[in-house]
């Protein structure tokens, strides 16, 4: 019951992850869920400073409330100042964690506040981590209700909004003289984005987050350019990956998360190796022409 | 580059996989539906499970040779940073009790500790003590240990809520705490006496991070700390240039590393002392929030808090 748990959670997480890592990667923003993990600092501390608990809600509240800020200065900064994205995600993480800091030392420096303590789960703790009924009835693991909702949630959005995410995806210019506000549709991704990654750190942790928000999408475009194709594949690579790297931390009794992070790499690696072989084969090239 | 049309076949996988997790999240939810709550996992003798390497230790006194006890967290690892692997997660489902620090002192773990309470006992050993030093509305320091008194009374609120949980053994755990609460009284005793040697100008514990304060509070030393709790709080220049003044001035003869903590910042305050003429050394390094290995000396409590003391003392009387 313990692998079931795992493994579901870790698919959820990374077919959720994996489907809005697509949109990212076509639009350079892979790394805005890193920016993100970041980025939520001050918002756990300002959520402390006000309700004075370490409790999940208010330091999810707080954490969602400055993920979205988060993403919105950097989607404003990239058109508004026409910065390039990775510059807009870099200037804004680093401010709002710089932030943080500070307000931890002035405000706070005798508690123990930070991502890692008061935000940032486990994996291995979902299957104990139970929904418990007033009457003593468990319902399972918490996380995967709410994971489970996020990711119908995002399958929704991307379902009804698909035409539009394409289009300002591949061709902004085409998008709006369409008559599509390629704002609007960034504004919105980011949002999905944001909601997603924070509830995810508070079930799974972060760098399982960051891993399967760009991992599976990356290998996914290795394979294919149809973004329908490139979606179905993370998300089949997904489960693998959550199986494969339960059963490595089975073997090694090491980390999950850190297992799973490594065999989403892993696969990258294999499917870009291959793909190397498998071209030198079917063209075999004299040498000199290889190098031209 | 391969052609995409291979790819077909995943056309409608993503609809096909879902449904499949709604099928077996359905069928895993009525399944564990059946499994009522209750913490029968058995075992002959009960398996208690505790965070930290004190609280083990503690729990190993009162429960004797009637239950297996065993520490989460090995020895050095820093509890505010511990991650758990698959073998700790068994640990964790299939002990029979479970203790824990708390005050937040796990961090995350903590709050899930706490919500199991729902499934099987669940004890906070630190929770509900007298005399915890507040830092803030609702928020404690939770490095209890180090006033053996104040352990002394988390050593009897542990046997009370095990005799409870297993009353078949509950005079034998009586007794097993009496006697143990009766060695903590000696440590107690003999702590207050060694301090006592060092001059009371003298009686500064300075280290990197603010874990002594029950110590500072318990046995009448002034602690000083470079930087906060969190591992985010970084030390400010204000902060090191005060501290070297304090140093210079109150003629302190040495600061402490701690053994899970690093001393980047501390080596700041040294060279800022020695540049002011002053003469400070590094007097040691102390068990602050894990013990020593186990088998040694300092891998019990009583050792670790007898090694702090005499390094403390050695390094304060010169």
């Amino acid at each position: 019951m313990i692998a079931f748990w795992i493994i579901l959670t870790g698919a959820l997480v990374a077919i959720t992850c994996g489907l809005l890592g697509c949109f990212l990667i076509l639009r350079k923003m892979s790394m805005v869920g890193d920016a993100i993990s970041h980025a939520v600092l001050p918002g756990i501390v300002i959520a402390f400073l006000l309700s004075g608990s370490r409790e999940t809600l208010p330091m999810l509240l707080g954490a969602g409330a400055t993920g979205m800020l988060a993403t919105f200065l950097i989607e404003y900064f990239h058109r508004r100042a026409n910065l390039q994205t990775d510059a807009a995600i870099g200037v804004t993480f680093t401010f709002l964690f710089a932030v943080g800091i500070i307000l931890i030392s002035v405000f706070a420096g005798k508690v123990d506040l930070d991502q890692d303590c008061v935000l940032y789960g486990e994996i291995a703790y979902v299957p104990i981590d139970l929904w418990v009924m007033d009457g003593g009835i468990i319902l399972g693991p918490r996380p995967v209700y709410i994971l489970s909702a996020m990711l119908l949630v995002v399958i929704l959005f991307i379902k009804v909004g698909y035409k539009e995410l394409k289009l300002t995806s591949f061709d902004p210019a085409f998008a709006s003289a369409l008559g599509i506000s390629t704002a609007l549709w960034h504004y919105l991704l980011m949002a999905a984005v944001s909601l997603t990654t924070v509830s995810s750190f508070e079930s799974v942790g972060a760098i399982l987050v960051i891993a399967f928000l760009i991992g599976p999408p990356a290998t996914a475009y290795l394979l294919t350019h149809d973004l329908k194709h490139m979606l179905a594949i993370t998300a089949v690579l997904g489960i693998f990956i959550a199986f494969a790297g339960y059963w490595m931390a089975y073997w090694l009794n090491a980390s999950i998360a850190g297992c799973m992070a490594v065999v989403t790499g892993i696969c990258f690696a294999s499917v870009f190796v291959a793909q190397r072989i498998a071209k030198r084969k079917s063209s075999p090239a004299m040498p000199g022409e290889a190098i031209g | 580059m391969l052609d995409s049309s291979k790819f077909r076949i995943f056309a409608f996988s993503m609809r096909k996989v879902y449904f499949v997790f709604v099928a077996l999240w359905g069928i895993s939810v009525c399944s564990s539906c059946q499994h009522r709550t209750g913490a029968d996992t058995g075992h002959a003798t009960p398996y208690i499970l505790a965070t930290t390497g004190m609280i083990a230790d503690m729990l190993q006194h009162i429960a004797g040779d009637s239950a297996v006890v065993e520490a989460l967290m090995h020895p050095g690892v820093d509890p505010h940073l511990y991650k758990a692997s698959q073998g700790d997660l068994r640990k964790l489902l299939d002990a029979d009790f479970i203790f824990y620090n708390g005050l937040h002192l796990e961090g995350k773990l903590a709050s899930i500790l706490n919500k199991q309470k729902r499934v099987k006992p669940v004890v906070a050993v630190g929770e509900g003590l007298a005399d915890l030093i507040m830092i803030n509305a609702d928020t404690y320091d939770p490095h209890i240990w180090f006033d053996v008194s104040l352990w002394k009374a988390a050593t009897a609120h542990a046997a009370k809520e095990l005799a409870q949980l297993d009353s078949s053994n509950a005079t034998y755990y009586h007794a097993n705490a009496l006697a143990y609460m009766a060695q903590l009284d000696t440590l107690d005793a003999w702590v207050h006496a060694q301090l006592n040697t060092i001059p009371p100008r003298q009686r500064v514990l300075i280290t990197a991070h603010d874990a002594f304060s029950y110590f500072g509070r318990a046995y009448g030393v002034e602690v000083r700390g470079l930087q906060g709790i969190s591992t985010l709080s970084e030390f400010g220049l204000q902060d090191v240039s005060a501290l070297v003044d304090y140093i210079v001035d109150r003629q302190i003869p040495a600061v402490f590393v701690e053994s899970s903590v690093s001393d980047r910042s501390l080596k700041a305050v040294l060279a800022g002392v020695q540049q002011r003429g002053g003469a400070v050394h590094i007097g040691g390094s102390l068990f602050s929030d894990a013990m020593g290995t186990p088998g040694t000396p300092e891998g019990t409590y009583i050792g670790m808090v007898q090694y702090n003391v005499n390094t403390i003392v050695a390094a304060l009387s010169k």
